[in-house]
């Protein structure tokens, strides 16, 4: 298969993120307002651990296995979360004062695509969580591409993004089964299968991700992946701090994430006791693999660095003090740019 | 095989499966098999369905009548559910196609080959009403022309499916279809894919050969 020339990355420290969904907002507000995408929601900011979106995706198989694909299956609308209508009309102009309240229309939901928020793993005072935004991971290997029977789906030769051709799919879903991340969705009333397209009109002007421009907690880093410069190959490949979710899926994603440290615990008097991590290795190591704890052990002896009132590159690339360093050169302010739908 | 010609019957009468001009036409089944897992075209179909039965709907009982206009095919097959709307992200409709040979020589069990193609008449059941006018030239490589020439009716019965597709015999384009004349002969495959079982794309039951099909002549008017 073709290599992409260069590859578009991003890079997200899970450290940062507080869980506000604004990116989240600001891709839905930008590319899924049309009907039949009312569902759906290309940047997801899950509660870990946690079921995630769809429910429970982690369990429904694609990617590949000993390089072969490994077979996946579709998730349904209610393991989605359906978009749901609000009595708004109601509850703001029905003249029932305090009376009505806002609620879903219609059948009582049992899921939503941001059900199990905050709810963590862990008994007090040793709880844990943290938040897992996602988007589609524009793949070296991408397991949609390879398994669509009508080459519908391109991986862009200059930069990486994959994209699908809305008039060569035909909505079969091959895809949405071989991808493990299950970051594709089916729109119902075009008949095709559509998911994150990493911003390529904002790319193309050098304007960065949407998602990533609108974090007001600095978490998201875009850039060429072979850029020495940029904050890609400095976290991802000089400094090795950020890694793929699930590399076992095998189809090496482009996103990466710097991982989550965590206060420490309390021992059973109720001091601080560091003889073991919050959230459990275990975890950390099942969701981006092994090499997750020398990153951690990384991170820890940069943070002393900086705390004991030393210098730490890394430290200040994370801090990202300077906002438009985290977009590799795409930190055009698209108020500069007339905008028109072609 | 021979088409009927049935003279002044309109569009909308041959579109009906019930219609007047259907009554007494002499239909022929055609055994289907479902296509090797083995030629799916990505590997990610290939490892999903090996194993798995492919052509739910084993055959098809085979009509066709032309006004000298038009050539129209009614299916008929037993199909337990009855799947047109796609209710859900992992639901698939109900389909149905003719496939006829744009060059004589055009291989069906590939779709065709590059510079032969076969040029199908697509129905679905989500889509009622119209149909897919489609060439390939190759597996994964089919296009559709256009959505106005090809019609497509079904109706869903007791368990069965009747459904009629028709084309033009003859239509105005550059791309490789058919082009058909009352008193000559052509080819055709059926094609039908079970939504309830997952079928779409590649992963359908077919008429595993080309058969014939001689179009009646047009009688001259005697007057």
């Amino acid at each position: 298969m073709a290599k992409s020339k260069r590859q578009l990355a991003m890079v997200m420290d899970l450290n940062k993120c507080i869980g506000c969904q604004t990116c989240t907002i600001a891709c839905k507000r930008l590319w899924t307002r049309d009907e039949g995408m009312e569902y759906m929601w290309w940047n997801t900011v899950n509660t870990m651990p946690g079921r995630g979106t769809p429910r429970d995706w982690e369990e429904m198989g694609g990617g590949f296995h000993q390089g072969q694909p490994r077979p996946g299956r579709l998730p349904t609308r209610r393991e989605f979360g359906e978009a749901w209508d609000f009595n708004h009309e109601e509850v703001f102009f029905g003249g029932q004062g305090t009376q009505a309240h806002l609620k879903v229309a219609g059948e009582e939901p049992d899921w939503g695509p941001n059900w199990d928020e905050d709810q963590g793993a862990g008994e007090y005072p040793n709880a844990y969580y943290f938040y897992l935004p996602r988007i589609c991971n524009h793949c070296t290997h991408p397991a949609c591409l390879e398994a669509c029977p009508r080459q519908a789906i391109v991986k862009r030769e200059e930069d990486g993004i994959v994209l699908i051709d809305e008039d060569r799919c035909r909505g079969y879903r091959f895809c949405v089964e071989a991808c493990p991340y299950k970051k594709i969705y089916f729109n119902h009333v075009k008949k095709v299968s559509q998911k994150c397209i990493f911003c390529f009109p904002r790319i193309e002007q050098g304007v960065a991700n949407a998602c990533a421009r609108m974090c007001p907690g600095r978490v998201r880093f875009v850039g060429y992946r072979d850029d020495p410069n940029g904050p890609i190959a400095k976290l991802v490949d000089q400094w090795k701090v950020a890694l793929p979710l699930h590399p076992e899926y095998g189809t090496e994603p482009n996103v990466f994430y710097v991982p989550p440290l965590a206060p420490p615990r309390f021992d059973e008097e109720g001091n601080l006791d560091e003889s073991k991590p919050r959230i459990p290795d275990a975890y950390l190591i099942s969701l981006f693999g092994p090499e997750v704890l020398r990153v951690l052990a990384t991170l820890k002896t940069e943070m002393a660095k900086t705390r004991a009132g030393g210098k730490s590159e890394l430290m200040d690339i994370l801090i990202a003090y300077r906002w438009k360093d985290m977009f590799g050169g795409f930190d055009r302010d698209p108020a500069t740019i007339e905008w028109t739908k072609a | 095989m021979q088409a009927r010609h049935v003279a002044g019957a309109d569009l909308e009468a041959l579109l009906d499966p019930a219609g007047r001009p259907w009554r007494g036409v002499r239909s022929e089944r055609l055994a289907l098999v479902g296509t090797p897992a083995g030629m799916q075209p990505s590997a990610a179909i290939r490892v999903a369905w090996t194993g798995k039965r492919i052509g739910a709907v084993d055959r098809v009982a085979v009509s066709s009548l032309h006004n000298g206009e038009v050539l129209a095919f009614r299916l008929e097959w037993q199909d337990a559910t009855e799947d047109r709307a796609l209710i859900d992200t992992n639901s698939f409709p109900d389909a149905a196609a003719v496939a006829l040979p744009a060059a004589p020589e055009a291989p069906l069990v590939t779709m065709g080959a590059p510079g032969a193609a076969v040029n199908a008449w697509y129905w679905r059941a989500d889509e009622d009403g119209r149909g897919r006018h489609v060439v390939a030239e190759g597996l994964g490589t089919s296009r559709t022309l256009d959505l106005e020439r090809v019609r497509g009716r079904g109706v869903w019965k007791e368990g069965r499916w009747r459904v009629v597709v028709a084309r033009p015999l003859r239509v105005a384009t550059s791309e490789p279809v058919v082009q058909l004349e009352p008193g000559k002969t052509t080819r055709f495959a059926v094609a039908v894919w079970d939504g309830r079982s997952g079928e779409r794309a590649g992963i359908k039951a077919f008429s595993a050969g080309w058969r014939e099909l001689r179009l009646e002549p047009v009688a001259r008017a005697g007057r």
